[in-house]
């Protein structure tokens, strides 16, 4: 337990002339829940991509549980106990809610590439997959193709697919974009549900589910963390409030 | 909820049809039959192995005969290299060499085709069957030149169970045997966690990826397979016919399965043996009719891709949806209502196709022809009238078709909406 | 010394007419996602309406009039049927291109018959523009040169001075902006498959006579502008001309060359067995593979071609 569960140290990212990450230095512990905030534009959702190798590093390290991570593949990285999920819905279409979970559970529980097991037989993947749905309230659900679930159903999805090969550190990007306040509010209580006794990171615009949910916040302007501490100190943060006008932040505080 | 290990009504439907497949040479005993027969159980398998590619995995090949034709010449050259010192057993065993080559052409080339998916893996699959095409030709001593390698499946002077695979119909049924092993397995090979990732591979491969799957290995492993099922058909091919020519790898081919896979369906395990059953009738019969059945078949296909993508098991599986909700009355008049005007349309435009190719394509139909049979009629092809009647009856036929089908278009979605209602 | 200026006079010639079915088919690509796989068979198209054109009225009419008959299918096509495939997905359009191919193959056996047609050089470019040494240069060559590179200068002209060219130049880099940014993109999806096939139908107008005018000639064209496409790099309109020339000049000096391969081996002083059937192949005989071997190394060393900026 003495590393941290994620550590990104002078981390760059550059499209092209245009810098994104502008050296990035953040220490995830263990167990913590840690939200990522910050103005449209600022790099959050290109800080998981890097973290999850879905870009390649421009420069800087990435440590997951004390290991370089930096030049993986994302299965591997995924292997090696991180799972993220999207902010644009990114799920198996054609294939139902069960199958789809039941594919996230199936490296995890090390059935690989096997073409000479039968799915049916395989008990754990099915009682995993099915624990799953039950966590997300998805099981009235289960044999609907993925593709015509509505909106709501499809981010508690999303979510399955990510929690369910036990990863032990979790990336949730935008989790509750695009829901109502009631459903918003169901969203918080299942991600406090399943991401019990994990690392949870999570980009997240509104303020009240990043108050409610996070022992600490970071937050990033421009591609450069400008602080990150526990959300009362946050609050509380002259150069946070500057970065935000005062704007969005209030609502938060407010609440 | 519970899965049970093998449902009745599938068990049922696998007994029934190779009950069928069986029963079929009884039924009909002309040899033309029998080999249509033969030919359709190696289409089927090698239309199979197609849909492990396209359908499961998502990978549009061009390419697929490669791993078929080279099964086949395998097989041959095994065939004639145990000789006289085989058996009946060997030779049964045979296909099963087709399909390790099969698959080992499959771990070969499937390293670099696999590395892509999507559009790049189709135009590097045609480019790979392109090359194995010219190396054909480059090689007669393997690949035998213009007139391909023949060989005698009838080896050995003892029978196995009182076959020598000489007769077409011991033949047929060594077919049989195979094709209903070869897709078994490859529908067992749907049920696996493999088979489920591949689909999910197919989907979404960004997200396959970030669930601790390199779907470039997915992807790998899956044309692998595929290749060991098309090596099987090849090894068919090549005991059926006795011969084997550069043509069974070529582009040609490859064309063809993926016609018959595509027209029967992609979305569903069957639809490939719909299709290959379908297009090797197809070939067989309307072939032997006209010598425009290219041209037909094209436009067959086309029309399929514009109007029916999901291929013909999808059309059943919707109209199997109908029937369970009890809506399918409602449409059968409208089915039989457009089927009328179609029938007309296709008249007009077969007597015009069958005219024109009498007149213009010459080869085999004699070029300038001053006149033609069509649809049993003699028509006179350096007159105005008949061309003016076959444009008209097309005409007509359009615009009938035209109307009758907007209202059983507006029929068809009123009738959808009362099942997706009915659904939620 | 002649047999490489010669043999690089007619590598280039094939290569500018590569370039013109590649530039067409990486437009197409780039802009629409379409991988055109009937682009050869409006070379062929090209081809045919020439010949037929230069039994009535002459083959100099013919040069302009058939690229604008192919282009004007072209749109037809996309029109009436891309159109229609694109709601299904890109398979289902790869499946349509695929499925037209077939289709204008029988057509033109239906049209033309499934021997080559008669379509000649004009006499007034029949001749040698010059010697060299001993070999001779024909005038017809250095016209496909001449129109080849006229296309050229015209589709350079018209990507960057023009309105139109300036929003297809910035779909080959950011295809998904185009479409955010509004503007009329069915109609510009018209337009470049019309003008992409168009260009198609210049190449088969001065390559039929050229080469052969044959139902097979679609096919045999087909899959050599696929390879220059993946060597070249997907999307990359310079990479398809480095490759189009990279390979036109590949095939020219591979059918010109005798030696064999324990030639070729024997050269850097490596002996190999006597009387193997590879070893006695020579480099005319592997010419036919050699783009595709090409093709195969790009791959397993480049992936992403020689100019291609996208990855798969």
């Amino acid at each position: 337990m003495n590393s941290p569960a994620i550590r990104v140290s002078g981390l760059k990212k550059n499209f092209g002339a245009s810098e994104i990450i502008r050296g990035v230095d953040l220490d995830i512990q263990r167990g913590e829940r840690h939200a990522i905030i910050g103005p449209n534009g600022a790099g959050k959702s290109t800080l998981f991509h890097l973290i999850s190798a879905r870009l390649p590093v421009t420069a800087g390290a990435i440590e997951l549980k004390g290991e370089n991570v930096v030049g993986l593949k994302p299965f591997e990285i995924a292997r090696r106990g991180l799972s993220r999920s999207f902010q644009i819905t990114n799920i198996f279409h054609n294939l139902s809610v069960f199958e789809n979970l039941r594919c996230a559970v199936l490296w995890s529980l090390g059935y690989r590439y096997s073409f000479w097991q039968r799915l049916s037989g395989l008990k754990d993947a099915r009682q995993r997959a099915e624990a799953v749905m039950e966590e997300i309230g998805l099981s009235r659900r289960r044999d609907t193709p993925a593709g015509i679930l509505s909106y709501a159903e499809q981010r508690a999805l999303e979510i399955g697919i990510t929690i369910a090969s036990g990863a032990d550190v979790i990336l949730l990007d935008e989790p509750t974009a695009g829901m109502s306040n009631t459903e918003t509010e169901e969203a918080v209580a299942m991600i406090r549900r399943v991401t019990e006794g994990k690392t949870l990171v999570m980009v997240e615009h509104d303020m009240g589910v990043v108050f409610g949910l996070a022992d600490r916040i970071s937050v990033l302007v421009y591609g450069q963390i400008i602080a990150t501490d526990a959300p009362a100190a946050i609050r509380c943060n002259a150069a946070v409030q500057e970065a935000y006008l005062g704007t969005s932040l209030h609502s938060g505080i407010a609440s | 909820m519970n899965s049970v290990i093998f449902p009745r009504g599938r068990l049922l439907l696998w007994g029934g049809g190779l009950a069928l497949a069986i029963a079929l040479p009884l039924l009909f005993k002309s040899g033309f039959m029998v080999s249509l027969l033969c030919q359709m159980g190696i289409m089927v398998v090698f239309a199979l192995s197609y849909n492990m590619l396209l359908g499961q995995t998502g990978l549009l090949s061009f390419g697929h005969a490669v791993y078929y034709g080279l099964g086949a010449f395998i097989t041959m050259h095994t065939l004639n290299l145990i000789g006289k010192d085989g058996s009946p057993l060997l030779v049964a065993l045979l296909p099963l060499v087709g399909g390790l080559a099969g698959m080992l052409a499959g771990v070969v080339l499937g390293y670099v085709t696999t590395k892509k998916a999507g559009t790049t893996f189709a135009m590097i699959s045609l480019g790979i069957g392109e090359l194995v095409a010219a190396c054909a030709l480059m090689f007669p001593g393997f690949f035998g030149g213009e007139g391909g390698v023949s060989g005698n499946r009838v080896i050995g002077k003892e029978s196995f169970l009182g076959f020598t695979w000489g007769p077409q119909v011991e033949m047929y049924g060594l077919i049989v045997l195979w094709a209903f092993l070869a897709t078994v397995a490859m529908f067992a090979l749907t049920q696996t966690p493999l088979g489920r990732m591949a689909n999910a591979v197919r989907d979404n491969p960004e997200r396959a990826e970030f669930v601790g799957y390199d779907t470039q290995r997915v992807r790998y492993l899956m044309l692998i397979l595929s290749g060991l099922f098309a090596g099987i058909a090849g090894g068919l091919t090549a005991l059926n016919y006795e011969i084997v020519t550069a043509e069974t790898l070529n582009a040609h081919t490859s064309g063809v399965v993926l016609l018959m896979t595509f027209v029967g369906g992609i979305g569903f395990f069957y639809g490939p043996i719909i299709g290959a059953i379908l297009i090797t009738v197809m070939q067989i019969v309307i072939g032997g009719l006209t010598h425009a059945w290219l041209l037909y078949f094209g436009l067959f296909f086309l029309f399929m891709v514009l109007m029916a993508p999901g291929g013909i098991a999808s059309l059943i599986a919707v109209q199997h949806k109908l029937w369970q909700a009890g809506l399918l009355g409602r449409m059968l008049p409208h089915y039989l209502a457009t089927a009328l005007p179609t029938l007309v349309l296709l008249a007009g435009l077969v007597g015009l196709i069958e005219m024109g190719y009498a007149l213009l394509a010459g080869e085999g139909v004699g070029a300038g022809d001053t006149a033609t049979k069509v649809m049993g009629m003699e028509m006179q092809l350096n007159a105005p009238g008949p061309w003016a009647a076959a444009l008209g009856v097309a005409a007509l036929g359009l615009a009938l078709t035209r109307w009758i089908g907007g209202r059983t278009r507006v029929a068809w979605n009123a009738t959808l909406s009362t099942l997706h209602g009915d659904k939620a | 010394m002649e047999f490489v200026v010669i043999s690089l006079l007619n590598g280039i010639t094939y290569g500018l007419l590569l370039f013109m079915l590649s530039s067409g088919l990486t437009l197409i690509f780039s802009m629409m996602g379409i991988l055109n796989f009937a682009h050869a068979s409006f070379y062929m198209l090209g081809a045919y309406f020439a010949y037929q054109i230069s039994t009535w009225i002459g083959f100099w009419p013919g040069l302009l009039v058939a690229p604008l008959l192919v282009g004007a299918v072209g749109a037809a096509v996309e029109r009436y049927g891309l159109r229609r495939a694109h709601r299904f997905g890109h398979v289902a359009e790869l499946l349509f291109t695929f499925g037209l191919a077939f289709l204008v193959e029988e057509i033109v056996h239906l049209i033309w018959g499934k021997v080559a047609v008669d379509y000649r050089i004009p006499e007034e470019l029949d001749g040698t523009l010059f010697s060299l040494f001993d070999t001779d240069f024909p005038i017809y060559k250095g016209f496909m040169m001449l129109i080849s590179v006229g296309m050229l200068v015209a589709l350079y002209a018209l990507l960057t001075r023009t309105r139109i060219g300036l929003i297809i130049q910035a779909a080959l880099t950011k295809p998904d902006m185009v479409e955010a940014l509004g503007h009329n993109v069915p109609r510009i999806f018209m337009l470049v498959f019309g003008g992409g096939t168009a260009l198609a139908g210049l190449a088969g107008v001065i390559g039929g006579n050229a080469f052969v005018t044959e139902p097979g000639m679609a096919a045999a064209v087909g899959s050599i502008v696929f390879v220059v496409v993946v060597v070249g790099g997907l999307g990359s309109l310079g990479g398809a001309f480095v490759a189009s020339l990279l390979i036109g000049c590949i095939q020219t000096f591979s059918v010109a060359m005798t030696l064999s391969i324990t030639d070729v081996f024997a050269v850097v002083g490596i002996a190999l067995p006597e009387g193997s059937q590879v070893a006695r192949l020579t480099i005319t005989q592997l010419a036919p593979v050699l783009p595709y071997m090409l093709m195969v190394a790009i791959l397993i060393f480049r992936p992403r071609g020689l100019m291609g900026a996208r990855e798969s």
